[in-house]
């Protein structure tokens, strides 16, 4: 029974495993379920574990048993969609390529409004080809930044072209909130990260553990053997800089959001900062940039030995590294150019380290090549990779 | 065979019950599975398993999971100093040959080992790490756990009801979520709120009452508030209205003269920010 429904639900891209649909059915075979209402509360128990699926078994659930057609008709359902349809497209690299190329010309001179519209038009062509618009959010597991993490080659016009900022303001609705939502388990980078628990430092072995004396005691039956321990330090400070804004990032959210929540278990004492490609005299605590501003100035008058991670792609356009109105936000006020601050915050903490989503055997060949090597020169760079990881955590380590 | 005679939980008298919430709930029990609960903090989260304990007449056992806690914490602890004392002293009447006698039971052991079926809570399971989840996955399926000092099983003589609360700190593993029903408790509507506020003050005017709830709602859509105030930040504030000698319900009704911000905002950044919101401080 219901096998329509599950699959239905698959192919939306909700998780539903086979073990969980058994069970509804023997919900229903217990006689747990007698109204639509019932199966409406108990199905999502069951079959949905994560609230940010509620939405779309909503639709689905309409769809299978009201009837109801799925993501079609109101603009405002086109409009939630498009923010999904987005990412999805932003996620892959090649059909963005193919976009660019075809639209570049138009994409350059249009608005946000006639951008939202473009897309939404878009959207609705797809929605015709694909049956319901949910074959591009179906795809959602298999989107090449998993394994590749490709660098979009084709959405570079003139290296800050006016669509990127264009877009870049499309996307806000977009800007996905690091940490609220829920994070993307990468397994092979948690395994990564996990070198990073070794940070912590530990004393000399010159503590008397007297659950472990007793136990051990014991154990001897009386004969008294005295064990030690390490004293317990206080764990390292973390400052930990992820650059969140925007266009040329995006890729790479899925991992840095993997690396954000595991460098929260890992220090006891972690402060996080959001920077929009560069760092300048101001960044913020909040992921969307705009309640929580930090100046740089307190920043950098922290103990020196704390450890320093920025997280970026480090690629830009030159003049936001080098000019003082270098800032693609209006708002950001500057005194000092990018890269002075990034010098004053190296030299301040002197065991610091660049994390680059970017393969490394890519930084000679991207867009963002130049800044990359000047700031090379400035922060020791290690790519997201388990090696590059195994590096960055012995960089920090040493004493 | 339809005839259940599994308990149905219909909620209690200051606890008011969201009709799905029951559903799951019920659906939990029958079909002996654990309930995963999540939500905004001060939800009423940790309150649902109290409820339902008093509601069904069962006893209630808290596991409040810690940072550093490990999941044979929870299960049993194996009290070795207690042992080493008796051996050396021996006036305790215990039999310090017999291991047995210093194993005592955590918080799961006690649900486990229990003459009736219990309500167990296991609140705020994500501060712990992933380690204690995935230790806890086969002792909550299998309803049983080894002692392993001496090698003993045991097995819950009552299988409980298990209620698990999460704050969302970290990602719970897909094992773990596998085993669970889930429920999200969403922020209720005002009109819900409304109803919970008069099941805790029943005698409140219904001017206060709308009020309250207003200006609450207002309060929440602040821009910028790191901990917004959630229902049990509502109820402490309106119990401290009401017992302020001199509190007159319009003083709600200007923004000014709000009393007791304090105690919906938290933290001195939100309060601040509160107040510069109402003007009740000048920036």
């Amino acid at each position: 029974m219901f096998e329509g429904f599950f699959y239905q639900m698959r192919a939306s891209g909700v998780p539903v495993t086979p073990t969980a649909f058994l069970r509804l059915h023997k919900a229903l075979a217990v006689g747990l379920i007698t109204s639509l209402d019932d199966l409406y509360a108990i199905a999502r128990a069951l079959l949905i574990k994560q609230e940010r699926y509620f939405d779309l078994y909503d639709q689905v659930f309409a769809a299978y048993f009201a009837g109801k057609e799925m993501d079609q008709g109101t603009t405002l359902a086109l409009e939630e969609e498009l923010e999904r349809l987005l990412e999805q497209w932003l996620r892959d690299p090649d059909f963005l390529e193919q976009l660019a190329q075809q639209e570049r010309a138009s994409l350059e001179n249009m608005t946000r409004e006639q951008l939202v519209q473009y897309f939404l038009d878009r959207l609705k062509e797809q929605t015709q080809e694909h049956r319901g618009g949910s074959y591009w959010i179906g795809t959602g597991g298999t989107s090449p930044v998993g394994h590749g993490g490709i660098h979009p080659q084709g959405m570079r016009v003139g290296g800050m072209g006016r669509n990127r900022s264009a877009i870049a303001v499309a996307m806000d609705r977009r800007y996905i909130d690091y940490s609220d939502q829920t994070p993307l388990t990468a397994q092979q980078l948690g395994e990564a990260l996990k070198s990073l628990r070794h940070l912590a430092p530990v004393g000399p072995a010159d503590q008397l553990d007297l659950d472990g004396t007793i136990e051990r005691t014991v154990r001897q039956g009386g004969e008294i053997e005295l064990v030690f321990k390490r004293r317990l330090k206080d764990k390292l400070s973390v400052f930990l800089f992820i650059d969140n804004g925007g266009w040329s990032m995006t890729p790479y959210i899925g991992r840095t959001q993997a690396l954000f929540t595991n460098a929260r278990d890992t220090f006891r004492k972690l402060r996080t900062f959001f920077f929009h490609n560069c760092i300048y005299d101001r960044v913020w605590e909040d992921p969307r940039r705009t309640q929580k501003p930090v100046d740089l100035d307190e920043i950098l008058r922290a103990e020196p030995d704390t450890r320093l991670i920025v997280v970026g792609d480090a690629s830009m356009a030159p003049f936001e590294l080098f000019q003082t109105r270098g800032a693609l936000d209006w708002t950001t006020r500057q005194r000092r150019t990018g890269i002075d601050c990034l010098r004053e915050l190296a030299t301040r903490f002197s065991k610091s380290v660049w994390i680059n989503p970017i393969l490394s055997s890519r930084w000679d060949w991207t867009d963002g090549a130049y800044t990359i090597e000047m700031i090379r020169e400035i922060f020791p760079m290690v790519d997201l990779t388990l090696a590059g990881i195994e590096k960055a955590v012995e960089l920090l380590k040493a004493t | 065979m339809t005839t259940d005679c599994s308990p149905q939980f219909t909620g209690t008298m200051s606890y008011i019950l969201d009709p799905e919430l029951a559903r799951v709930v019920n659906a939990a029990i029958r079909l002996e599975l654990p309930l995963l609960i999540k939500g905004e903090p001060g939800t009423g989260k940790t309150l649902l398993a109290q409820a339902i304990a008093d509601n069904l007449e069962l006893p209630l056992i808290q596991l409040n999971v810690k940072s550093s806690m490990k999941a044979v914490d929870a299960l049993y602890h194996y009290d070795t100093l207690t042992r080493l004392n008796d051996s050396r002293f021996g006036d305790s009447g215990r039999d310090v040959s017999d291991i047995n006698q210093y194993i005592r039971m955590g918080k799961i052991g006690q649900a486990f080992t229990s003459e009736q079926r219990t309500v167990l809570l296991i609140d705020e399971i994500d501060k712990a790490d992933s380690d204690f989840q995935d230790d806890l996955l086969d002792v909550l399926d299998q309803m049983s756990f080894d002692l392993i000092e001496v090698d003993r099983t045991v097995m819950a003589q009552h299988r409980p009801i298990v209620i698990i609360t999460s704050n969302a700190k970290r990602d719970l593993s897909d094992p773990f979520l596998g085993r669970c029903l889930f429920h999200h408790i969403a922020f209720p509507s005002r009109q819900f709120m409304e109803r919970i506020v008069q099941a805790h003050f029943p005698d409140l005017s219904q001017q206060l009452l709308r009020r309250a709830v207003e200006v609450f709602y207002r309060f929440r859509a602040i821009d910028g508030v790191d901990k917004k105030p959630a229902t049990r930040e509502l109820l402490h504030w309106i119990r401290a209205l009401i017992s302020e000698p001199g509190f007159d319900p319009e003083q709600l009704a200007d923004e000014r003269t709000i009393p007791l911000l304090g105690l919906l905002f938290k933290k001195s950044d939100d309060l601040m920010r509160a107040k510069r919101h109402t003007k009740q401080l000048v920036a």
